[in-house]
């Protein structure tokens, strides 16, 4: 069995570090209560431990209130609060054309029930006119949602300069996270920037397990629960509190996941995230520059490492995605990503739909020699050695 | 210890129960007494003479609690801890 290669950090990154299975064990064997349930130590403990986390995750948001950290199963679930609760029939929601589903199908669910939808058009290498978003603004605006980077050809949005125009327009602006949060830094400011709403997903590049993910909220957004329930506050009454974190967190609290998110952002503060980007991004660059000279190969978006976060998506001249993936994984034991990596819009927006691409996503625990190995299995791929 | 700080959510609790202990107050977590609060499971006992310090630290660090009650049933615990 040769080594495993694995290039899917973006679908669920891989490995994690062992300090995140090891925060993990410690809280089954050593912590082991609920958080806010009780008075014994152990729950006491483990809402120690909730706010350690926290801190944690402040600081790579720089979220100056941790109240304001909201943890959910996933960013999904935290995209979806956000639109089920800032819209109403007769408003408006302004995206982009290369939104991943877990923002497209939520949005178009609600446009089947009175909510207006505009759609900025990103240019087929995945970049976006920030004043094309100020021209989708209207009156009837009530939330503006992007995502930092796409999943499909990594290409990173000018997030900073979208975040100064909805400012402006006291509109909230919701941005997805997923494929950034712990890859790249995250320009936001909340305190600057209140009117803005971080979704994270623990699992990717934060390198914790699945079942993690969350929202940072800016104080001037305010956002009510899909989920109502216990929380261990408030239990003389059958209503929902109307505090932070309680407010949004209903139920217990995926504790065991969130000891591991953890251990993950902490490896990568101990490592610092701007060495994890350049790390990434040599891995892009030393990808681009040994396959644009063949021709058999297509490279989609920025093509330019400074732009795009640690993917690339490709295909190979007479190989659809698929049998791509399939060769890369039993021939060469390379793990990639093929189709439409649940965005159709995407691949519409680079001109690759209804095919889709093949995906390469790297992680800081994927190194030069791995890239190069895939490199030559591409070049072999390209060579027919296969058709 | 003589004094009792009642919270709406844990989560300052344990905020208040971090920055007091870095401040140097002696401070215990104990289950919220019924009798003062239904809200938070957790209360914060403290010694009643240093509540205007207290209260003072809580309001820097942006703590929001539900009330500072002098409660002296609360010795009882700390006879039972020492």
């Amino acid at each position: 069995m040769k080594k495993i290669v694995y290039f899917d950090n973006a679908a669920t990154s891989y490995p994690k570090p062992k300090t995140v299975l090891k925060a993990m064990k410690y809280y089954f064997e050593k912590v082991g209560g609920s958080p806010g349930r009780s008075g014994h130590r152990m729950s006491i403990s483990a809402s120690r431990l909730i706010e350690d986390v926290r801190e944690t995750v402040a600081k790579v948001f720089n979220c100056p209130d941790t109240s304001r950290i909201i943890f959910t199963k996933n960013i999904t679930e935290a995209i979806n609060i956000c639109l089920f609760s800032l819209l109403k029939s007769g408003d408006n929601i302004v995206t982009t054309s290369i939104e991943h589903n877990s923002v497209m199908r939520p949005i178009r669910y609600l446009e089947q029930n009175g909510i207006s939808v505009s759609i900025v058009n990103c240019f087929p290498d995945g970049s976006i006119d920030p004043n094309a978003v100020s021209r989708k603004i209207n009156k009837k605006t009530k939330l503006v949602i992007s995502t930092h980077a796409s999943n499909v050809i990594g290409t990173i949005l000018p997030i900073e300069e979208i975040a100064l125009i909805t400012k402006e327009k006291n509109i909230p602006f919701l941005i997805d996270c997923a494929q950034t949060a712990g890859a790249i830094p995250i320009d936001i400011d909340l305190q600057k920037f209140t009117n803005c709403i971080l979704g994270f997903t623990g699992h990717k590049g934060l390198l914790g397990p699945t079942g993690t993910g969350g929202m940072c909220i800016g104080t001037d957004v305010n956002i009510s629960s899909l989920i109502h329930g216990g929380t261990g506050s408030n239990s003389d009454k059958d209503i929902q509190p109307d505090f932070l974190p309680d407010k949004l967190e209903s139920g217990t609290i995926n504790i065991v996941g969130i000891a591991g998110l953890k251990a993950g952002i902490d490896f990568l503060i101990n490592e610092g995230i701007p060495k994890v980007r350049e790390h990434e991004k040599n891995l892009v660059n030393i990808f681009i520059k040994n396959t644009d000279q063949i021709k058999s190969i297509k490279i989609y978006g920025t093509k330019d490492p400074d732009k795009q976060i640690g993917l690339i998506s490709f295909n190979v001249k007479n190989l659809s995605p698929s049998e791509v993936c399939f060769l890369l994984d039993y021939k060469y034991s390379i793990m990639s990503r093929t189709g439409l990596h649940c965005n159709p819009n995407a691949h519409k927006t680079i001109g690759t739909f209804p095919d889709g691409t093949v995906r390469f996503s790297f992680s800081y625990f994927n190194t030069v020699d791995q890239v190069k190995k895939s490199i030559l299995a591409l070049k072999e791929l390209s060579m027919n050695k296969y058709n | 210890m003589d004094g009792v700080i009642t919270f709406f959510s844990s989560q300052q609790v344990i905020k208040a129960e971090k920055v007091l202990k870095k401040a140097g107050f002696k401070i215990m977590l104990i289950p919220g007494p019924r009798e003062i609060s239904p809200n938070c499971g957790v209360a914060l006992c403290f010694e009643f003479e240093k509540q205007i310090e207290v209260q003072l630290n809580l309001k820097d660090n942006n703590i929001i609690f539900e009330k500072i009650h002098y409660f002296p049933e609360v010795k009882k615990i700390s006879k039972w801890i020492e």
